[in-house]
């Protein structure tokens, strides 16, 4: 009889490594490092970041054709009506005309880096790696930034690239020389940004996935339209129309192509200085209560 | 080196953790002992900063936790559940924990071969099994090299290899000069694993020792005496300070004095003795001694169980 020694697979001489290892500071520029990583290595993050770009792409498209549709029935109609018809159906309306969609996607996003560690537990070992909490938070906060904008602005440079046939023999293109239009474009960038920066906030707030969606959607859907239709309903009451023109999403669509039309609104800038207002506002108590509270 | 002082926690009107004050000393394990709910998660949160406490202070390497400008080259944390994004892979989550640090890939590498967690190493962490899990938190754990290791129920759900294989490096950290804190509900696992014991019941330290010297003071240790003369001897007893508890007829069982002391007084009286057995008690019955009233759920005997007992004493008395 032999006597076997059993190794314990996974190693019996649990060593840490000969040479010491590498081990540098906590820096916000690796905090954010970290982040990009999290964000890039999770599924959810390519299924959402790929529907925004099909929402808005999908959107311009449908919006493209009733230009056209409308283009085949104005034939022959007077040059002014065609001209009234154009400013109505303009290329930055098309190119842009998925974006409250699209920013409810980017919210979904938005929401999920942060509740998605709470559900898991990951949050823990995220604040145990970086103990001050804020720079993880505002970490979080630059990444997903820093991604929708590229996502929109790609997005919308897509959607034009797509709908430049059917608008461009409509007369109906982006002037690219026009300010207005270039600043209503980016305007629809900023306006999906703060959208999802907002949802982030609320996310840290409520830490809970389906709370902080339910919310977002609320917020910049549900109860717009509502008051929506109070304002129609009640067009005396002069106090919903400046709840209306108050709300996030119709403040801050000032700034787009698609503000909508009611009497009174704000001025583009002022507007999505509201929006961004709000979104500081939510950002700030987030980061109030992941510092004070108990992870 | 864990310093904690008047370390306390309160959750409303309960109290968690009740101004707790101990030092865990590196170059050995140290084995945080307690009944589920005693508080050992809510002390071991409390130092890596997850949790804030309500009084007292809690210090790592000297410094509170969050003062540490690296903390995870300071402390590796295994905490109770899976504190990873289940959407993950492993190694991607070491990887994303390793960059808050700049530490290399290489070292994330290494920690996987160390926790023998290649194979699923690309595979996302929802469809680990706690044994898998608990490997991958104790990869993160070890990540920075950490001069104190904090460990709470690391061998929860490891199969009897990988308890074999937490209890070896456990002991070879602490070994390397690192502080080594280790929780468990298992008084067995501290007893093979740990060098020192803290024991905790209900938010309070009920003993701090080596754990040998648990075994051997701490424990009340118990004389069983069989005599056809037990009556006799148990009337000569009561004039010492031993305990005599009655078993069954004819059947002693005496604490508080030796076995020697017990023989030289039966002799002396000439009552009969056919055992004389000195009981050497385990950490098992120190710790369960130490904690029997400050266990949070305790298992109530069953109603009619309990019926019969009481009848039972009733038709002695």
């Amino acid at each position: 009889m032999s006597a076997t020694v059993t190794v314990p697979a996974g190693g019996s001489a649990p060593g840490t490594t000969a040479g010491k290892t590498e081990v540098r500071n906590v820096t916000f520029w690796r905090v954010l490092r970290s982040e990009w990583i999290k964000l890039w290595s999770l599924r959810s993050t390519w299924w959402t970041l790929g529907s925004t770009v099909v929402v808005i792409v999908g959107f311009a498209l449908m919006m493209a054709l009733i230009v056209q549709l409308v283009g085949n029935e104005m034939e022959g109609a007077a040059p002014e009506d065609q001209a009234a018809m154009g400013g109505m159906l303009g290329g930055t309306m098309v190119v842009s005309a998925g974006f409250d969609m699209a920013a409810l996607v980017v919210a979904v996003l938005g929401a999920l880096m942060i509740t998605g560690e709470y559900s898991t537990g990951m949050i823990r070992s995220t604040f145990a790696a970086v103990p001050s909490r804020l720079p993880a938070f505002f970490g979080k906060a630059v990444v997903l930034a820093l991604v929708t904008v590229v996502l929109i602005t790609v997005s919308l440079a897509l959607s034009w690239l797509v709908t430049y046939p059917i608008l461009s023999s409509n007369d109906a293109t982006v002037d690219f020389g026009d300010s207005g239009q270039v600043r209503s474009l980016l305007g629809t960038v900023l306006y999906v940004t703060l959208v999802a920066l907002f949802a982030l906030g609320l996310g840290a707030l409520l830490r809970h996935t389906a709370g902080a969606i339910f919310t977002v959607v609320a917020i910049f859907l549900v109860i717009p339209t509502i008051v929506q239709i109070a304002t129609f309903a009640a067009s005396q009451l002069e106090w919903v129309g400046t709840v209306n023109k108050l709300l996030p999403s119709v403040a801050g669509a000032q700034i787009t192509p698609n503000a909508g039309a009611f009497p009174d609104v704000l001025e583009p800038w002022v507007g999505i200085s509201v929006l961004a207002g709000y979104t500081v506002l939510v950002l700030t108590g987030a980061a109030m209560r992941l510092k004070l509270q108990d992870a | 080196m864990i310093e904690a002082t008047g370390l306390t926690k309160r959750y409303g009107s309960k109290t968690a953790v009740d101004g707790v004050t101990f030092t865990v000393q590196p170059g050995q394990v140290t084995g945080f002992l307690g009944p589920n709910g005693a508080g050992k998660s809510t002390t071991m949160r409390m130092i890596v900063g997850l949790d804030k406490p309500t009084a007292g202070t809690v210090t790592v390497n000297g410094k509170p936790y969050a003062a540490h400008r690296s903390p995870l080259a300071e402390v590796g944390a295994l905490l109770d559940a899976k504190a990873v994004h289940t959407g993950r892979t492993a190694r991607n989550h070491l990887l994303a924990m390793a960059a808050t640090h700049g530490i290399p890939t290489k070292r994330v590498d290494e920690v996987i071969e160390l926790t023998g967690l290649r194979p699923v190493a690309s595979k996302r962490v929802g469809g680990f099994s706690l044994g898998m899990g608990q490997r991958l938190g104790i990869a993160a754990a070890l990540l920075g090299d950490p001069r104190t290791l904090i460990l709470d129920e690391p061998v929860n759900g490891l199969d009897p290899e990988g308890v074999l294989w937490v209890r070896n490096i456990a002991k070879y950290l602490a070994s390397e000069g690192r502080t080594v804190f280790l929780s468990s509900h298992l008084m067995s696992e501290v007893a093979l694993t740990a060098d020192h014991v803290l024991v905790i019941g209900k938010g309070r330290i009920l003993a701090d020792a080596p754990v040998s010297e648990i075994v051997d003071g701490a424990a009340r240790k118990i004389v069983r005496v069989r005599s056809p003369q037990a009556t006799v001897l148990a009337e000569l007893l009561k004039g010492t300070d031993a305990e005599v508890d009655a078993v069954e007829p004819g059947l002693l069982e005496i604490r508080g004095t030796d076995a020697a002391t017990i023989g030289e007084l039966a002799a002396s009286a000439r009552v009969v003795l056919h055992e004389l057995t000195p009981v050497a008690s385990t950490l098992e019955e120190a710790y369960m001694s130490l904690t029997a009233d400050s266990v949070e759920y305790q298992s109530e005997a069953i109603a009619g169980h309990a019926g019969t007992q009481s009848d039972l004493e009733g038709s002695k008395a």
